[in-house]
This record gives C-alpha cells, sequence and structure tokens, in this order.
C-alpha cells in the first residue's frame, strides 16, 4: 500500500520524478532549511514508513502541517517496494516498525541510501537501540531514535534519542521537524524503551498481572487508574488502542537487554499479543 | 441500608467520613478516646457547614437536620448497633489489630468492621478477630478522602452479602467503588509505586532528568503532576514507607522494589515540598 497523502498522488509522482534530475540541490541547503515549508508551491516530504496504524497516524499529521508525504506500510505483500523510489528531494525519512526488526533493517537499508546526505531519519527506537540501527547504514549521521509507538505520535512531546554519531545539526533538524507538526521535542538517552513506552508498558503488564490473579475486573481497574491516580485512557482501554503485540515487543526488548525480572511479560500479556483481545468477551 | 455507621477515630479521616455521611442522611456515632479531639472535630463540621451555609451550598435547615445526626462516643460498646464500623485510627499495626479485637467483641456479628489502612493488608489488620469474614478494607484518596474513588478490599472469606453493604454505604456517601484483592498496596498505590520505581530507575540510568520525565509523563500520559513532582507532594519519606511495605508484603518480588536513592533521600533528610527540599527546591516549607 503506498499512501500519498495532500495532493494528486500522480501529480506527486511526476513532481518527485522531475525532482529526481536535480538530485543535487539539496545538498546545497542547511538539514533545518531542507524541512522547512518552502514559499511557493512545493511542500516538504516526508517518507513515512513502517506499521499500521503508526504510519497513516504520522501521514496524516504531516499532511495536516503541509508536507507532501510518501509512505509506505509493512504489512502489504510488496512493504516497502510499493515506494519505487525514495523521492531524491525528500526533507525527512521516518521509520516506524517496532515488531519485525527485520523489516525495518530492510526499510533501513532502503533509507539509507536515499535522499540528501544531510536528511535527518527518525527512526522509532523502543525496541531496538537508535546506535545499533544507526550501525545497519551508511551515512549513519543522519540517524536519530523516536520513541514511536501507537497512540504517542501525535502527543505535545516527542522523545528524540541521539546516537553516539549524531551531530547537532541532525538533532536540530529534527527538533524543527516537529515543531513544525507543533510537536515539542525531549532530547533523552537511547535507550530501548526510552521513557513513556517503558513506563506504560509496565504499568499494563502490572495490570495484566493484576487480571490474570484475578486482583481485579479490567474495567475496576480502569476506573481506579483513572480516578485515583487521573489516567484519562485508564490502563487496559489504553493498551487496546495501543495494541497487545507492541506492549509485548517493547516489553521483551528491555527484558532481553537490562535482564530485569519487573519486565518479564505478564503470561496473560503474551496470551494476548499472540491471540488478541478476549478478556472483555470473558467478564 | 446502612443507617448508623460508626467510625472510631476523630482526626482528619474521620472527621471527613463523618461530615460526608450526615450530608448523606446516614446517623454517626463518632469515637475517640480523647475528648478534646472528638470536640475539635465536632467544631470543625460546624464550622465547615457555617462556610457552606453562607456560601449558599448548603441550606440552615440542611445544616441543622445533619448535625442531628452526629453522635459523639467515647466507649467502643456504645457502637454496638451500627452496620458498619469504620476505623481511622493512627497508621499503627499495633493498634489497628487490637482495635480489631475489641470491636470484633463488642459488637453484634452482622456489624461489618472496616479498616483505612492505606499500607497493610485486610487480613493482617482482622488476623486478632474471630469473626474474620465480616473484616474489609476501604482505601479513601485525596487530603480528606476528597477523591471520588474509594477501593474496598474484601478479606479472604468475606460474602458478596458484605461486599454489596459495603458498596452501597459508598454509594450512598456520593463516592464511587473498585472492589479490589487483599493484595499490597491494592491497585492505585501499587500503580502509583511503579510509576515512581520506573521514573527513579529512569533518572538513576541517565536515560532523562527528573525535570523532563514529569514534563513527559503530564504532557503525553496526562497524569495531573509528574512522579518527581507527586512524591514531592505525597512526601518522600511516606513514598519510601509505603514502597517498602507493598515490597515486603509482596515477599521480595523484584516487581515492587524502590531504589535504593528514595532511602538515601529520606536520610539526608530531603523529605519533599513539607521541608522544602527533594526533587526540587521549595521557597516556603509547609
Amino acid at each position: 500500500m503506498t499512501l500519498f497523502h495532500g495532493s494528486n498522488p500522480l501529480k506527486t509522482k511526476s513532481k518527485i520524478g522531475t525532482k529526481k534530475a536535480k538530485k543535487n540541490e539539496p545538498h546545497s541547503r542547511s538539514l533545518t532549511s531542507d524541512i522547512s515549508h518552502q514559499p511557493g508551491p512545493e511542500k516538504p516530504i516526508a517518507v513515512i514508513l513502517g506499521e499500521s496504524p503508526m504510519v497513516e497516524v504520522f501521514a496524516e499529521l504531516c499532511t495536516a502541517h503541509g508536507y507532501r508525504v510518501a509512505a509506505a506500510l509493512n504489512n502489504t505483500p510488496t512493504g516497502i517496494d510499493m515506494i519505487r523510489d525514495i523521492p531524491a528531494q525528500a526533507s525527512v525519512a521516518i521509520e516506524l516498525t517496532n515488531l519485525d526488526l527485520e523489516l525495518k533493517k530492510k526499510n533501513l537499508e532502503r533509507l539509507s541510501g536515499a535522499g540528501s546526505p544531510s536528511m535527518p531519519i527518525l527512526s522509532s527506537s523502543i525496541t531496538v537501540t537508535a546506535t545499533e540501527q544507526s550501525l545497519w547504514i551508511e551515512r549513519r549521521h543522519r540517524l536519530l531514535g523516536i520513541a514511536a509507538f501507537p497512540t504517542l505520535l501525535a502527543k505535545p512531546l516527542m522523545e528524540v534519542a541521539p546516537t553516539i554519531f549524531s551531530p547537532k545539526e541532525t538533532v536540530e533538524a529534527a527538533a524543527y521537524f516537529f515543531q513544525t507538526l507543533g510537536i515539542g521535542t525531549e532530547i533523552v538517552q537511547d535507550r530501548i524503551g526510552m521513557v513513556i513506552p517503558r513506563i506504560l508498558c509496565r504499568l499494563v503488564n502490572e495490570a495484566l498481572f493484576a487480571v490474570m490473579e484475578d486482583h481485579a475486573a479490567p474495567q475496576d481497574i480502569d476506573k481506579a487508574v483513572q480516578i485515583g491516580i487521573g489516567l484519562p485512557a485508564g490502563l487496559i482501554g489504553w493498551a487496546e488502542r495501543i495494541g497487545w503485540s507492541q506492549i509485548c515487543a517493547v516489553l521483551d526488548a528491555i527484558y532481553n537487554d537490562t535482564h530485569e525480572e519487573r519486565y518479564r511479560a505478564a503470561p496473560l500479556l503474551k496470551h494476548m499479543a499472540l491471540t488478541g483481545n478476549w478478556w472483555n468477551k470473558q467478564v | 441500608m446502612v443507617k448508623h455507621l460508626g467510625i472510631v477515630g476523630a482526626g482528619q479521616l474521620g472527621t471527613a467520613l463523618a461530615k460526608l455521611a450526615i450530608l448523606n442522611n446516614i446517623e454517626i456515632h463518632l469515637y475517640d478516646i480523647n475528648e478534646t479531639i472528638l470536640r475539635r472535630s465536632i467544631e470543625q463540621i460546624k464550622s465547615d457547614f457555617r462556610q457552606a451555609v453562607q456560601q449558599k451550598n448548603l441550606s440552615s435547615e440542611q445544616s441543622l437536620a445533619a448535625l442531628e445526626l452526629l453522635k459523639t462516643r467515647t466507649s467502643l460498646p456504645d457502637l454496638g448497633h451500627c452496620d458498619i464500623i469504620i476505623e481511622a485510627v493512627v497508621e499503627d499495626a499495633r493498634v489497628k489489630k487490637d482495635l480489631f479485637k475489641h470491636l470484633d467483641a463488642d459488637n453484634k456479628i452482622a456489624t461489618i468492621l472496616a479498616t483505612t489502612s492505606p499500607s497493610m493488608l485486610v487480613s493482617s489488620v482482622g488476623s486478632a478477630a474471630r469473626y474474620t469474614e465480616r473484616i474489609i478494607g476501604f482505601h479513601f484518596f485525596g487530603q480528606a478522602a476528597s477523591s471520588e474513588l474509594v477501593e474496598i478490599i474484601p478479606n479472604i472469606n468475606t460474602p458478596a452479602g458484605i461486599i454489596n453493604d459495603a458498596a452501597a454505604l459508598i454509594r450512598m456517601i456520593g463516592k464511587t467503588s473498585v472492589i479490589v484483592k487483599d493484595i499490597p498496596g491494592a491497585i492505585v498505590e501499587r500503580t502509583s509505586h511503579i510509576i515512581y520505581n520506573e521514573a527513579l530507575c529512569l533518572s538513576i540510568d541517565q536515560t532523562a532528568g527528573e525535570g523532563q520525565i514529569d514534563n513527559l509523563v503530564r504532557q503525553n500520559m496526562g497524569l495531573p503532576l509528574g512522579p518527581f513532582q507527586k512524591m514531592d507532594v505525597v512526601g518522600i519519606d511516606t513514598v519510601l514507607a509505603t514502597g517498602e511495605s507493598i515490597y515486603d508484603q509482596s515477599n521480595g518480588d523484584p516487581r515492587f522494589r524502590p531504589p535504593g536513592i528514595i532511602r538515601q533521600m529520606v536520610e539526608a533528610g530531603l523529605t519533599g515540598q513539607k521541608n522544602g527540599k527533594g526533587f526540587y527546591r521549595y521557597g516556603n516549607p509547609q
């Protein structure tokens, strides 16, 4: 599946094709100007690859803030090949895969040879560090980690994790890009799970232990955290919107990295990641 | 239907519960061993009602009718006819256990006995009683039970009828209840401590600074306070005590182990907003 947002897809394609001839033009621009909104009819291009629904959500966000979007989903039969060419004049590339790291690697390798030498590649780094990902690509200074997690993409803040190869300019370019989307940034260290996904997955895991051990009904757990703690979406309700497999993947990755018992996924969580949501049919 | 409610302990929580109950037409028998504390509690309720009448949140007739329902007691056997007795005494296991032993002996078997201990297991508080099935826990939250939520914690052998009566009382005083098994920290405290512990670990391993974590938690999770701000408000000594209690009662389950930094902070006198120094610095200690 290829998603072209913001204008007629055919028209967009032809524009991208025309621009390919001027391959060197973006090289002369600074990173910040690469992703700035250009005056005139040309809109900056964001390339987005990865998992549904994050790709669609982020594509909508970019389109709403004046970007042309070229996007591809991992789970289509032809995957990344649906974008035959990564637009050469793309301003920014975003990789949003947390589950299938082989596909993620392929996506990043594809992005590695595309775009200008200074085009930032913002890659979800909650199940594998940004530094490890940067070793998969050429021109690794372009890659930064972001806390891309379902339901967190359009929140007011984005966690950004520079790698040991990241120059200040790439970090500034990423901050500027998110600013154009109305999103602030917090620069954090490059750790699996980052900040909010780690806290959130830990909480959901405990909620699942509580359900599994029959400590409380799922509805009561959500009511307790909504009223008693002030967590608007509850935990189980929020987890359903995130997706159980995403939560399980983050916990497994942190557990494999730290070997800390507290990140071991609850058996019920593993079961739900495999079978989908069933508890509310049972209770 | 709860008609007579006994409250043991006329401190802040006992007073708040008594006020809520009489405003909802429940006759209260407020007990305290200390008559001065009892008098102070009554004065507090009267003062609050006067203010409510002045602000037209309560009519003087409603105020008078409610106060008619407030009875003070200085002898435990005087609570004998109550449908439910709630203890709101000092958070001391020995005091609570001793009280439950007396309440168990002095009251009719149908009386439900409730502890408000936020950190002790219901089974532990009620262990000295003979009829343990009638012992339950109520977890109130916020300053003077201001939160709408109440966790009802049945003992391991509490029958459904008693749980239903307890839930009915919570509805009568205008609050929302959830039923949680007798586990350390129940849901709210346990969840709060997981947030605190994770935030502390993230700060210790330098993933992000305390201010950054607070900012992210507020803005991206929608919580009113970040975990470091919340620990400062609650009191870092209180967080340590509750965290260690949950950890100990969970038989040292590593999922609940509080990071060592929290004890170091308490030992260094950094207890939060109340003394002006915690994760943040405050101009005017409370």
